[in-house]
């Protein structure tokens, strides 16, 4: 075995012996991120949650005025919409900068369209990073859409019937009992909500969400106790490695790997607790946690490798540029908390402000927690090729930064 | 025999070494003394391949170690350097996790050779053979330091590096570093030790004292003056 070997032995060998104090640490931090999760747990079911939507409207007629003054008067509109009548402009101006949540274009001589049977298009406009307010108002939208194409649909046809059959004298009558049945039945909004879903955490439900992101929190908080793993060693160490032909490259490998290896022992804890859990824990949770099937086995392992390879390097990382123990642990903690929370990993991403939406969209928790929930809940969660290959780039990225800060600094 | 000729370093723009030149035998122990920060360390990092020189040349055995490749360029052999010194550093160079005997492993080509060495060699005249099962974490100054030795001796190397090795130690330590480097020249090996210690520089055959990145030789009886940096 070649010094090179033994070197990487060495420090395989010094991980294994850090090991129970660096357990200890985990176990408390599991401790400390359940009371959090029970007490987050329980402040969030005594919380009804409200989502108002406000909405431009550009009126173009006097008359269509009074109808959105109809609409907007509506109880199952009135409990979810304002609405806020705007010029174009300035209408479009609101949309870009986030302050409404859509945009209604009303045409000009909309009630006389719909009077004659031409229909002139109402044009809705929603934003491109569209937030919870946006989808639910399209949901409603297109609900009510459809709803009334089938009405109209029900009338026409009943007309062209009706003239057939030599019924026309009938077809006032034929039209209102229509009517009646769509405001009994069809046109019941409140019974849409019951029926259609709109979720603030995307393909996943609530429980698979906050399983990835703790998941993942956990992981880089799990970094704190790892620095007597991937710090440097000495300098003197270091130079006389050097001088013995063990480059720098590769003892920043071998602290990587050792680095690698606690992330994943970490990880198969985690992953034992949830057999334990899916074997003696109440069915009705492990269905609701395992909803939409997860991966076959071996995608599910080379993603969970590509996972702890990502988590690793940021880790690595952060201990780099702190350079000492104490700064690397306040630093991973104070990064691994900000960074999820921006991912929308403890409030969920639809409830954070646009720009906050934009930054945290492509941080690497926020592609750490598509990959991680779609271990749970399998392909609906987003996990694609491109999320793959973008945490590969974060793990090159991650790691050639900190081997360049560890050699800035002469640490290697 | 080393021959260092014309050496001279700096960092950034301020010199630390300008031209630096000496010769050493086989058996010799040269001794280099002076204040703090006045270049000991440098040059023998310098000798030690652990750090480059701006120009000049060293050679171990007649085998050029650094010397010119033009246009200002300095060429390190790197494999001349690594056979022909041991290199003991004033910061041990150890991972305090491990035992003794797994730091020594790294450093030694085989476990039958560090065996040898533990059982009959020059570690065991060390006395690393008593607790090559300790962690090093637990041990004292001294023990650390006689483990840092026991790795530059590894594949026994003629020419020995000791940068302060007495440093911070107490006197029965430094009275067994003594007589190891006593042994260490009875056997031929040549030593270039960094000193402020009086006991170490008995065993000096010749003695320098650096000032301004300059090395002048030193009378022997005017070792107290070389050891406060007076002269």
């Amino acid at each position: 075995m070649g010094r090179k070997m033994r070197y990487l032995y060495l420090e395989i060998k010094k991980t294994v012996k850090l090991l129970p104090h660096m357990l200890l640490q985990i176990l408390l931090l599991l401790g400390l991120l359940a009371v959090v999760v029970v007490g987050a747990v329980r402040s969030m079911g005594r919380e009804a949650l409200a989502v108002r939507a406000e909405i431009a409207v550009v009126v173009r007629e006097e008359l269509a005025g009074l109808a959105l003054h109809y609409v907007e008067n509506i109880e199952s509109v009135s409990r979810f919409c304002r609405f806020r009548q705007t010029t174009e402009q300035e209408g479009f101006e609101l949309l870009n900068h986030g302050e409404v949540t859509a945009l209604v274009l009303m045409p000009e001589q909309l009630l006389e369209g719909i009077m004659n049977g031409t229909n002139p298009a109402v044009e809705i406009y929603f934003p491109k990073q569209a937030g919870l307010e946006a989808m639910f108002f399209r949901e409603m939208t297109e609900a009510g859409e459809g709803l009334l194409r089938v009405a109209q649909a029900q009338i026409y046809g009943a007309g062209d019937m009706a003239r057939e059959f030599g019924l026309t004298e009938q077809l006032s009558r034929i039209e209102t009992e229509i009517d009646s049945y769509n405001l009994a039945f069809a046109l019941d909004r409140l019974a849409l909500y019951d029926q259609e879903k709109v979720s603030a955490f995307g393909a996943v439900n609530a429980a698979q969400f906050y399983l990835a992101s703790g998941t993942i929190l956990f992981l880089l908080l799990a970094g704190m106790a790892m620095y007597p793993v991937v710090c440097k060693e000495k300098p003197a160490f270091c130079r006389q490695l050097t001088r013995e032909g063990t480059g720098e490259i590769w003892q920043s490998f071998c602290q990587w790997v050792c680095g690698f290896l606690c992330v994943s022992l970490f990880a198969g804890i985690l992953w034992a607790a949830g057999r334990l859990f899916a074997v003696f824990g109440p069915q009705d949770a492990v269905k609701y946690l395992t909803a939409g099937g997860g991966y076959p086995s071996h995608i599910g392992v080379g993603i969970g490798v590509v996972i702890l390879m990502t988590v690793t390097a940021l880790i690595y990382l952060v201990h780099s540029l702190a350079g000492s123990r104490t700064v690397g642990i306040l630093l991973v903690f104070v990064v691994s908390v900000v960074m999820v929370f921006l991912s929308g990993g403890l409030v969920p991403a639809m409830f954070l402000p646009q720009h906050v939406r934009t930054v945290g969209e492509w941080l690497p928790t926020a592609w750490l927690m598509r990959a991680v929930s779609g271990l749970f809940a399998g392909r609906g969660a987003g996990v694609s090729g491109e999320g793959v290959a973008v945490l590969c780039g974060y793990t090159v990225l991650c790691t050639a930064a900190a081997c360049f800060v560890r050699r800035s600094r002469g640490l290697l | 025999m080393i021959t260092v000729t014309g050496l001279t370093s700096a960092y950034g723009r301020k010199p630390v070494l300008q031209g630096v030149s000496f010769t050493a035998w086989r058996g010799d122990c040269v001794g280099i003394v002076g204040a703090n920060g006045c270049g000991k360390s440098t040059l023998l990092s310098i000798l030690a391949g652990t750090l480059k020189p701006k120009s000049g040349q060293v050679s171990y055995y007649g085998r050029a170690a650094w010397s010119d490749a033009g246009g200002g360029r300095m060429h390190g052999n790197r494999e001349v350097i690594r056979r022909m010194t041991g290199y003991v550093p004033q910061e041990n160079p150890l991972i305090p996790e491990l035992s003794v005997y797994d730091n020594l492993r790294l450093w030694y080509p085989d476990k039958k050779t560090l065996q040898n060495e533990l059982e009959q060699g020059f570690l065991n005249l060390l006395g690393l053979d008593e607790f090559s099962a300790k962690r090093v974490s637990k041990l004292s100054g001294g023990m650390k330091k006689r483990v840092s030795i026991g790795i530059a001796m590894a594949g026994m190397p003629p020419v020995l590096l000791m940068d302060e090795p007495g440093a911070a130690l107490d006197l029965i330590c430094k009275e067994d570093i003594r007589r190891y480097l006593q042994v260490y020249l009875e056997r031929r090996g040549t030593v270039v030790i960094a000193t402020h210690e009086e006991s170490e520089l008995d065993l000096c055959s010749a003695l320098y004292i650096m000032k301004d990145g300059r090395l002048h030789q030193a009378d022997r009886c005017l070792r107290g003056e070389a050891l406060t940096g007076r002269m």
